[in-house]
């Protein structure tokens, strides 16, 4: 019941939206994502640290027939990630413009979002997680496609078929694991007994690091996720790149790493290899951007690269990095996300080559400023913030296993530097157009999501124990592999997927 | 008592934070003017100073005491904080504490009508609680950790005056450019390791007499190791921020090339040992460190920005301490360090005081300053004698050292290299002092008073500082004065320094109608002024290829990978669009394209027959005579 509570309360939420006029939906949507927050704080104190298996599990008989069965349950990355979520969904509905349209439609639609989402991360069954997954397009596309801003049908439709196809691949790699393995259902238990030779680990690992891949995403899979960020408003924004990202890297942790480890093993090099090419080249891409927006959602494709890193290692170490890099990403992404949005309101531009001296104490965002110093430089892995200590234990673990990748990864990090200075010189520092410097006031509420976001930042960052501590059970439990064990080439994956067995 | 200040000392680092704290009301809160911020720091920063000197009192003649703080607990690695409080190090402290708090009064004066008091006083703060907790520390993760800290308040402290494009293209390049060293120092901390188990100096140490590792890795993590110090130090070819870096305001400047930028070579210092493990690495530092110290004496003789000259000669000194961690002298490092930041920092502060005054820091628009302000110019003249290598100052016994040392192991290029920087190094001091007070008075200079007393002041407890150098370090018996001879080596330095200043009063303490740059060449004035043309490096070694590497990416992005993406997207558009003029509704259409199809697939199928159909034609003898 715990954790149906912890889908079911932002159902209500969207819910009760029906039944408050338009004039009171802000609050109520406040509320509806309020409680689960706070649910999730309990969740926390109740949760026990030293337990490696699933908690306050739940199942109930669903279609038997298909395998599909209402089962949940959480561990520490569930955790972590549902908190993240909820989190997220809070800021998120809090950094809504107070003025938006149909806003009983907008807010229940975001809660139903957070709702599927957690779902997802709690789900305990692979049909399950797949109808949860599957489900929170049609909340989104809604999202983006009323609520957006220019070009939003295009990239409503665009994202719409991407996560289309990778559902689609998910779902073939699933029905491969059942039918070949021998399992009874869908349930993660079942799916986890399977013997499935080395042979068909990598083959159904494939379609799962696409499907995933377009997910989290990978070059050259991303494109869709520019366009897409760029259209979205910012709370939809926020939503996506904080949260929804992260169902990528999630599945592959949870259907790749855990259930097919020894395929795992032979795929890892190649995944470190495109985590590395996916942080240079999208990196490269964000130095050159223009919009504001569109270089903040380049900044979070080339970092879910160490998140794909960390995890393509597979050690402990590099897990928790991979982990906790996972939180930090959406803390990082979320204040970024909010501050370009109120730059957006106050000044009305996001173009790098308007804005300017916004640093300004007397006419300028000195706040907002101050608050984009602190999330490029988090972004940017200076130590004492959040992504620091995230990405240096990925890092640290990815260096025994793949040196040359990791080494790859920390130029990542200087380029990250690089476009980052671009923004803030252009858009803090420089001299304000005293003609265009009629800015309205930012107000408290604009600042409040910045300011827990910062604080979140800055503690995780002094403390990071307070973060990696909740998933080391579950890596525990998930590492058992030694990438680069089998010392697999291309030829031999091509002989795998060509039917030669012997291997 | 004693034991008390020492349990508590890492409370030190953690004074300044509190200023911080305290400083944020009058950041966002203006109802009154920003003051109360600066004078609450200097509260903070004056309880840091005296917790120091209680705690090196404690620890005099004792044993040094250590404790750990668990930091970070990630499955198999364990980070934790190595305080460690030796008298060296709270030595250290002191000198960073002591000049922080001289810098703090001195910008209350300098600083008067700014009102950007809040930030430069917890950004200050910032610089002091990174640099006191590095010095504290014995790890080498966490003196990267604060090296990253203050490279981000090297560019935010930069950028103070961010509404001038000068200012924000110079936090920039300190920003990336020190970010470069940190990153390639990163990459050494990681690697290293898997290698030695520890990150903790003293622990490395041990390690590393053992001779643990070789070879290519010993050198390629050294190299990576050394990265880290080059780009902190200043040293070529990573040395142009810190002349970018003099567009911050002067207290900065003042608080970063006497304390923030030893700092940096402290980190040098204590992984001596780690170098000493490929003498590849050992080699290269002394190369760089040489070339540095050459490059940037010459550099700063042909600058007419009284900043700029100071700031190479920072760059010079810490060439020289790079060539003596090359060569193992690590006591002599520290010699140095210390000596050379009191001396600097009374320089820079009396060079602040005369811009503040006389609104240049145009060498050739400053003159005959020497009667209208002799407490600034006495001040310059002991910053000068504590810099150069003259007894009884600082600098000369350090110098003697590693003189002696180097003559002993028989290095005699840098035994040299190190007379001839000393020499180059007086001369443009000398240079620097005849342009500004000496000769006659010019417009800039006609009318110049001594600034306001929270100026003066701190430039002369500086001064003062710098000539009390040599006795405090004696009697703190941290560093090794065994005997106070000149000797030979000594006497040799004396002549190179005289020779300096000698030549220095000639060419410019005289009044002539030539300068002495009328008789050089002018590729070669062009090279020195230019910074040996670093730019150009920079431009096409760094940013050209960045720059290209992303405009092609971004080519690719949308031509190629979205291109093929919303190809797909528009075939299916496009090739329904067009078909649907093949249904007109007329009945002909219909009958004539299935008659059309019903060909085209009767072809298709019975391709693999026609060549036979041939053959059996043929073979029937249809076609036969």
């Amino acid at each position: 019941m715990m954790l149906t509570l912890l889908m079911g309360l932002p159902l209500l939420g969207a819910l009760a939206l029906l039944l408050f006029p338009p004039a009171k939906a802000k609050l109520v949507a406040l509320w509806g994502a309020g409680i689960p927050l706070l649910w999730t704080l309990w969740l926390f104190s109740q949760f026990d640290i030293s337990n490696s298996q699933f908690q306050w599990s739940e199942a109930g008989a669903w279609l038997p027939v298909l395998g599909l069965n209402y089962e949940l349950g959480m561990d520490g990355l569930g955790l972590l990630m549902v908190a993240l979520n909820t989190l997220l969904t809070w800021i998120a509905i809090y950094s809504a413009r107070s003025e938006i349209e149909r806003p009983r439609l907008f807010y229940s639609l975001m809660l139903i979002t957070s709702s599927v989402i957690s779902g997802s991360f709690i789900a305990q069954n692979f049909l399950l997680f797949f109808l949860f997954y599957e489900a929170c397009l049609i909340p989104l596309y809604l999202l983006i496609n009323i609520w957006g801003g220019e070009k939003r049908s295009y990239a409503a439709t665009k994202f719409l078929i991407y996560t289309a196809i990778s559902g689609a691949l998910i779902l073939i790699s699933g029905f491969g694991l059942l039918w070949l393995g021998g399992a009874e259902d869908f349930s993660y238990a079942a799916l986890a007994d399977n013997s499935l030779s080395l042979k068909w680990q990598v083959l159904l690992l494939v379609p799962l690091a696409i499907g995933f891949g377009i997910k989290v995403p990978m070059v050259p899979l991303h494109t869709w996720l520019p366009d897409t960020y760029v259209a979205a408003s910012t709370p939809v924004a926020i939503l996506l790149g904080g949260v929804l990202a992260k169902l990528g890297t999630y599945g592959l942790l949870r259907f790749g790493l855990s259930l097919l480890p020894d395929g795992w093993a032979v795929v890892a090099p190649w995944i470190a290899t495109w985590a590395a090419i996916t942080i240079i080249y999208c990196a490269f891409l964000a130095i050159v951007q223009q919009d504001l927006k569109r270089m903040v959602a380049y900044s979070s494709v080339s970092h879910m690269g160490y998140v794909l890193l960390g995890s393509a290692a597979g050690n402990n170490l590099s897990l928790s990095g991979c982990i906790a890099q996972m939180m930090a990403h959406g803390l990082v992404l979320a204040i970024l996300f909010h501050l370009v949005g109120v730059i957006e309101a106050k000044v009305g531009s996001r173009d790098l080559d308007q804005l300017n001296g916004l640093m300004n104490p007397v006419r300028g965002l000195p706040f907002v400023s101050a608050m984009l110093v602190l999330g490029a430089m988090a972004s940017a892995g200076i130590p004492g913030l959040v992504n620091f200590a995230a990405e240096f234990a990925v890092f640290q673990g990815s260096y025994r296993v793949f040196p040359l990748q990791t080494l790859v990864g920390i130029v990542g990090t200087g380029l990250t530097a690089v476009y980052f200075v671009i923004l803030l010189n252009r858009t803090c520092f420089g001299r304000l157009d005293s003609k265009r410097a009629y800015f309205p006031k930012v107000s408290f509420n604009e600042k409040a999501p910045a300011l827990v976001l910062a604080v979140l930042i800055v503690v995780l960052g002094v403390q990071p124990n307070w973060l990696m501590r909740w998933s080391e059970p579950t890596e525990v439990k998930t590492v058992v592999i030694v990438p680069g064990e089998h010392n697999v080439s291309l030829r031999d994956i091509g002989g795998l997927l060509l039917g030669d067995s012997s291997l | 008592m004693a034991e008390i200040y020492l349990q508590s000392g890492w409370l030190i680092p953690l004074y300044p934070l509190l200023g911080i704290l305290l400083t944020v009301p009058w950041m966002s809160l203006r109802r009154t003017g920003p003051r109360p911020a600066g004078y609450l720091n200097l509260l903070t920063t004056l309880v840091a100073l005296v917790h120091t000197v209680l705690c090196l009192q404690a620890v005099w003649g004792e044993h040094p005491v250590r404790w750990t703080v668990d930091w970070m607990q990630v499955a198999d690695l364990s980070i934790s904080l190595p305080f460690e409080l030796s008298t060296l190090n709270l030595a250290a402290v002191a000198v960073v504490t002591v000049l922080n708090f001289l810098v703090q009064i001195y910008a209350i004066g300098y600083l008067e009508m700014d009102w950007g008091w809040a930030r430069l006083y917890c950004l200050l703060a910032l610089f002091e609680a990174g640099m006191t907790a590095l010095l504290l520390c014995d790890s080498l993760f966490f003196s990267y950790m604060m090296l990253e800290i203050l490279t981000l308040g090297t560019y935010l402290i930069v950028g103070f005056w961010f509404n001038q494009p000068l200012v924000v293209t110079g936090a920039r390049d300190a920003f990336l450019t020190k970010r470069v060293g940190d990153l390639i120092l990163l990459m050494g901390v990681i690697a290293l390791y898997p290698l030695a188990g520890t990150w903790n100096y003293a622990e490395l140490a041990t390690w590393a007499s053992q001779n643990p590792i070789g070879g290519t890795t010993a050198t390629l993590v050294g190299l990576a190791l050394l990265a880290g110090p080059i780009s902190k130090c200043a040293q070529f070819p990573l040395h142009l921020w810190l002349d970018s870096a003099m567009e911050g305001p002067l207290p900065t400047t003042i608080l970063r090339n006497s304390v923030v930028i030893p700092v940096g070579a402290w980190v040098l210092i204590k992984l001596t040992p780690v170098f000493a493990l490929s003498p590849v690495v050992d080699g290269v530092a002394v190369a760089i460190g040489t070339i540095s110290a050459i490059g940037a004496a010459l550099i700063s003789i042909a600058q007419v920005d009284v900043k700029r000259v100071l700031s190479y000669l920072t760059t010079a000194f810490m060439g020289l301490v790079f060539i003596a961690v090359g060569t193992s002298q690590v006591g002599v490092a520290y010699f140095l360090l210390m000596s050379f930041s009191v001396a600097i920092a009374a320089l820079i502060a009396s060079t602040g005081s005369i811009i503040l005054t006389c609104i240049t820091q145009d060498l050739t628009q400053l003159g005959g300053l020497w009667s209208r302000r002799p407490v600034t110019a006495l001040s310059f003249i002991f910053g000068t004698l504590g810099l150069v290598g003259l007894p009884p100052f600082g600098v000369f016994w350090a110098m003697r050292f590693l003189e002696t040392s180097l003559w002993y192991e028989g290095q005699v290029l840098p035994f040299a290299i190190v007379l001839a920087i000393n020499g180059l190094c007086a001369f443009s001091l000398v240079r620097m002092f005849c342009l500004i007070f000496l000769g006659k008075p010019q417009v800039m200079s006609s009318r110049a008073p001594e600034p306001i007393w929270t100026v003066v002041i701190p430039m002369v407890a500086m001064a003062a500082l710098t000539l009390h150098i040599p006795v405090m370090l004696q009697t703190l018996k941290l560093l090794p004065i065994m005997q106070t001879a000149i000797g030979e080596t000594g006497l040799l330095l004396i002549w190179s320094s005289g020779l300096g200043l000698g030549l220095g009063i000639v060419f410019y303490g005289i009044q002539r109608e030539k300068l002495p740059a009328d008789y050089m060449p002018q590729w070669c004035i062009n090279l020195l002024s230019d910074d040996f043309y670093t730019t150009g490096l920079y431009q096409n070694l760094f940013i050209w290829p960045v720059a290209t590497t992303a405009k092609g990416f971004n080519w690719i992005e949308r031509y190629v990978i979205d291109g093929v993406v919303n190809l797909v997207g528009v075939l299916p558009l496009l090739s329904g669009e067009t078909l649907k003029y093949v249904n007109p509704g007329r009945s002909q259409v219909y009958v004539f394209t299935i008659a059309i199809c019903v060909v085209l697939l009767g072809l298709f199928m019975s391709w693999s027959y026609l060549p036979h159909l041939g053959q059996n034609l043929f073979s029937r003898g249809l076609f036969s005579r």
